[in-house]
């Protein structure tokens, strides 16, 4: 069945062209990335989320200066499981509890005398107290919100003028809330905005280039990977032993000093293709420098990454030994869970590529995909997901709750794989979820992020919680206690 | 993961070993200049959110209602983001879903297609409409905006069917005051708007419970059932934010209970309000005592006993109704506990943190237990929170090790510097942001307020009403057992 309008959406037929019921003979692309109705109760967030919280969050040994009023500051404090190494040091001989790119929220409070008479010396001041607070950061970038991009504050001004004070590189994101049409608009701006200020700093300053005696035949950089919940612990090692060096990652616990090298790599691996693949583009056509397409879930795609990075520079053998070994180490417990969860309907609702990323790690477990939803995908999102899903896929592009709601009561999947507010909803219908954006209990990438994968999956369909939903039983069967 | 072979329950993270790399080289103090709040304009750490939140937390709690934000969408998912995270529940709230053109053109569009679109849809009974910062910045006339949506949508679904759907607006732009603020105005514009008369007076009592949790509420309705007093508890979350999974469920999810629209629009007829937190609920107390004469009884929050006995005889006082014996069971066994456990609560030095009214009551019952406060900070400031700690100091000043500082509106980056030059301090009482000084200063953390969202269970579990305090005071001489007295020590306690 293509293109279809589900029951809920009766009243506002536009929905029509977002949902369909994948038919390999006849695949199609649905309406995405547009602008979304209002009122229709939509999971999607917004440009600010997305640069501040998913790209520009990890980033370890940075300020992160958010311009605006204290609630989009607050949000995006500690909130999603970008975790990091990075200390900074609480009292004597003792380090912070948390790395420092989740310990401090720094914000320029504005208030209605700034939103009258403007933020920028207000985001001068802030700034240049931070540097002062704070001498162990490396570098600052201002976020700018609604607030302050509607007001128009110059932040672009004040991050030359700090720069020059404080000699430490400071870049600018904006992407205020109400610009573009989701997150996926303040991804794109970060992009964009960070390899142009990285150029143009370069320009400035050669010295913050990697120099001849840094480079290694075998430089990458990841792009995409955002370390949620130490997925680099189980991703950084297997790279480093087919003899490849991952100089940069963008941005998991990256330092902006190797994020400003980052240029200077052989190759770039791209993982989130939706968030990230734009400044690897940007590389290609500035730099020459190739990139490759690659997954990290699941044991085959993790092993095809490997494969692909490998051939590049002629690392093969070196990969498939790595890949045997990481296989073998996993085997057996996969297995206990394949037995387990072999058979079992899953839904996946997420940002974008995860859904994809995840058709086939979801096959490894022997488990059916029987619908997908994507937050902020584009057309090759879904192109990819057409690609992959086998049989008739219900595939939804930026659902509203009460699409997701259908959508569960009417194929009743065994798991819904979800973020944090669809969760609670899925589980008060009786269907287990698995937080897939934060992770329940990561990594999840990888060989071994497999594993810990499939526990909480296994964990999700297996709770004794579910024995129990249907609520007090009439009559209890007679039966001695202690039998 | 130098393990051979991957076990079946995965990788655990006490097997998951990751250095902590300093990020220099050795401990530099923080430049004492810029430490104290008010000799900087950057803030960091705020122990506070913005108005919209406030506002929407209020609409959680009315029967079938739901929010709408009239701003970005970022607005609304971190709001439910957070909703979620507290209280392990969905939250259903609408967004206006700004994009450029809302921004160039102001949010009419946005607001009349969203409405629509929610109404003819879900059907609620009550719509919370909140302002942001892009549309007050952008001057976004809600009233005349609401007025024509509403004939829009009377034209396409019937005018009478319109006409039962209320619409509130509260004005909440996030660049002034805080969450407790926007919780404060939405009490405000709920009775101005649908408390319109006093035409038929009861003997009902209006409870406006403030930022307080559903165990909260739960013990409060307890409390006034005992006292055998019917109230309308406007915007109560209890059973909203803490429903029972039982499905099958009808769609779309509507969470059980809440206030009911009815009962809102006959808070006019009431004895009295009562506002238990002075900052989130006095202004809708204060205008229903203004326009229809109603009492307003504003605070103190019940924690501990002093304020729960207020609580009680202003409810006494008002009504005509004895306190029952049950309830004076209630207090002594309280007492009892307090009586038990006081060598082990007196003479210790905590520091207080969280919304004004949470610290205030929360302090005043640690005076009644013989503790020091050495530090309290509210997250928003108010104009009488220095005040109100003098007042509760002044009975306990001579029982205190050390006279306590009162801040009023710094962050909590200031605070924990202050707490750690501090000789000695053995107990913070605040919310989740409170653990990294917890961890790093290894002083225990009492969990209390708003937000939790690192531990299950407290949203459930009151700190109100004698029993509350009962429950508060346990988790605190647990805590400091926990963290101070070796096992052969609490052998006989």
């Amino acid at each position: 069945m293509p293109l279809f309008n589900m029951k809920c959406d009766e009243l506002i037929p536009e929905r029509g062209k977002h949902i369909y019921v994948h038919d390999p003979e006849n695949p199609v692309v649905p309406a995405c990335n547009i602008k979304t109705i209002p009122g229709d109760m939509t999971e999607r967030g917004c440009a600010f989320a997305g640069a501040r919280g998913v790209i520009g969050g990890p980033i370890a040994d940075i300020i992160a200066m958010v311009h605006a009023p204290v609630g989009c500051a607050w949000y995006t404090w500690g909130t999603r499981r970008n975790l990091s190494d990075l200390h900074t040091w609480a009292l004597p001989g003792r380090l912070s509890n948390v790395a420092f790119n989740r310990r401090y929220c720094m914000v320029t409070d504005m208030q209605e005398r700034d939103v009258v008479f403007g933020g920028a010396k207000k985001l001068q001041a802030s700034c240049l107290e931070a540097f002062r607070l704070f001498p162990e950061a490396r570098g600052l970038i201002i976020f700018t919100t609604c607030t302050t991009g509607l007001i128009g504050d110059d932040v672009k001004a004040v991050a030359r003028q700090v720069e020059k004070e404080v000699g430490k590189p400071v870049f600018t994101s904006e992407s205020p809330g109400c610009s573009g049409v989701s997150q996926s608009k303040g991804h794109h701006d970060f992009n964009i905005q960070f390899y142009q200020q990285v150029n143009a700093l370069r320009a400035r300053r050669p010295e913050l280039k990697m120099q001849d005696e840094e480079k290694t035949p075998c430089d990458i950089c990841l792009i995409g990977e955002y370390n949620m919940d130490w997925d680099l612990a189980a991703i950084r090692p297997l790279f480093e032993r087919i003899g490849v060096r991952i100089a940069a990652v963008f941005s998991g616990n990256e330092r902006i000093e190797n994020l400003i090298k980052m240029l200077d790599v052989k190759l770039n691996v791209v993982h989130c293709q939706r968030s990230a693949e734009y400044i690897a583009k940007m590389i290609q056509d500035g730099f020459d420098t190739p990139f490759v397409r690659v997954s990290l879930y699941g044991i085959g795609q993790t092993s095809d990454a490997l494969r692909q990075t490998a051939a590049f520079f002629g690392l093969e053998e070196r990969a498939e030994q790595v890949i045997a070994e990481e296989t073998a180490r996993v085997e057996k417990a996969l297995a206990f869970y394949r037995a387990r969860l072999a058979g079992k309907r899953i839904a996946v609702y997420v940002g974008g590529p995860r859904v994809w990323h995840w058709i086939r790690l979801l096959e490894e477990l022997d488990m059916e995909v029987v619908a997908g939803a994507c937050t902020f995908a584009h057309e090759d999102d879904y192109q990819k997901i057409n690609d992959r899903v086998k049989g008739q896929v219900l595939i939804i592009d930026s659902p509203n709750e009460f699409e997701i709601e259908e959508m569960l009561d009417t194929l009743k999947p065994d798991l819904f794989l979800t973020g944090m507010k669809e969760k609670y909803l899925g589980r008060k219908m009786g269907i287990p979820t698995v937080n897939s954006h934060s992770y329940e209990k990561g990594p999840y990438e990888g060989f071994a992020g497999m594993v810990n994968f499939a526990r909480d999956i296994y964990q999700g369909i297996y709770a004794p919680a579910w024995r129990f939903q249907h609520g007090l039983p009439a009559k209890r069967e007679e039966a001695p206690p202690c039998a | 993961m130098r393990l051979n072979e991957i076990p079946v329950d995965g990788v655990p993270y006490d097997r998951l070993k990751i250095d902590q790399i300093p990020a220099s080289p050795a401990y530099a103090p923080r430049d004492p200049e810029l430490v104290p709040a008010a000799g900087r304009t950057l803030v960091i750490n705020p122990d506070r959110i913005c108005m919209p939140i406030g506002a929407m937390w209020a609409v959680l709690g009315v029967h079938r209602a739901i929010p709408f934000v009239q701003g970005a969408q970022g607005c609304t998912t971190y709001a439910r983001y957070t909703f979620s995270r507290i209280f392990k529940e969905p939250a259903t709230i609408a967004t206006a879903s700004f994009h450029e053109d809302a921004a160039v053109f102001g949010g009419r569009r946005n607001l009349i297609e969203g409405l629509r679109n929610l109404v003819v849809r879900y059907w609620p009974e009550v719509i919370g409409i909140a302002t942001t910062c892009s549309s007050e910045i952008m001057g976004d006339d809600l009233v005349s905006f609401v007025k024509e949506a509403r004939v829009k949508i009377g034209e396409e679904i019937g005018a009478e069917k319109m006409d039962r759907i209320a619409m509130v607006i509260i004005n909440t732009p996030s660049f002034a005051g805080s969450h407790v603020d926007g919780y404060d105005r939405a009490s405000k514009a709920f009775i101005e708007t649908l408390a319109t008369g006093r035409d038929n007076p009861d003997r009902r009592v209006n409870i406006i419970p403030g930022l307080l949790y559903p165990g909260d509420i739960r013990e409060i309705r307890h409390l006034l059932e005992e006292m055998e007093i019917e109230a309308t508890v406007l915007f109560d979350i209890s059973d909203t934010l803490d429903a029972p999974l039982a499905p099958p469920q009808e769609i779309p999810y509507y969470p059980p209970g809440g206030t009911t629209l009815q009962e809102i629009r006959g808070m006019g007829n009431a004895l009295a309000t009562f506002a238990l937190q002075p900052a989130a609920g006095a202004s809708g107390a204060r205008s229903l005592e203004r326009r229809l004469g109603v009492p307003a009884v504003v605070g103190p929050t019940p924690v501990g006993v002093d304020a729960t006995d207020a609580l009680l005889q202003n409810l006494s006082r008002i009504t005509g109704r004895e306190i029952p014996s049950s309830l004076k069971i209630e207090r002594g066994r309280l007492i009892d506990a307090m009586a038990d456990t006081f060598h082990h609560t007196m003479m210790k030095r905590v520091a207080i943190f969280g919304d004004p009214d949470t610290v205030t009551g929360v302090a005043r019952f640690v005076c009644e237990l013989g503790m020091t406060p050495v530090a309290v900070t509210p997250g928003t400031r108010t104009k009488t929170f220095e005040q109100e700690m003098d007042g509760i100091f002044a009975g306990y000043r001579e029982l205190f090790l050390d006279a306590p500082r009162v801040f009023n509106g710094g962050d909590l980056f200031e605070f924990e510097e202050y707490l750690k030059t501090l000789p000695r301090l053995d107990l913070i009482i605040g919310n989740s942001k409170g653990i990294d000084i917890s961890r790093e200063l290894e002083v225990p953390l009492v969990r209390v307020g708003f937000p939790i969202y690192d531990r299950f269970g407290y949203q459930k579990r009151p700190i109100v009403g004698y029993r509350g305090a009962e429950l508060l005071l346990y988790e605190i001489v647990n805590a400091i057992l926990d963290f101070r007295y070796p096992d052969d020590r609490t052998q006989q306690l």
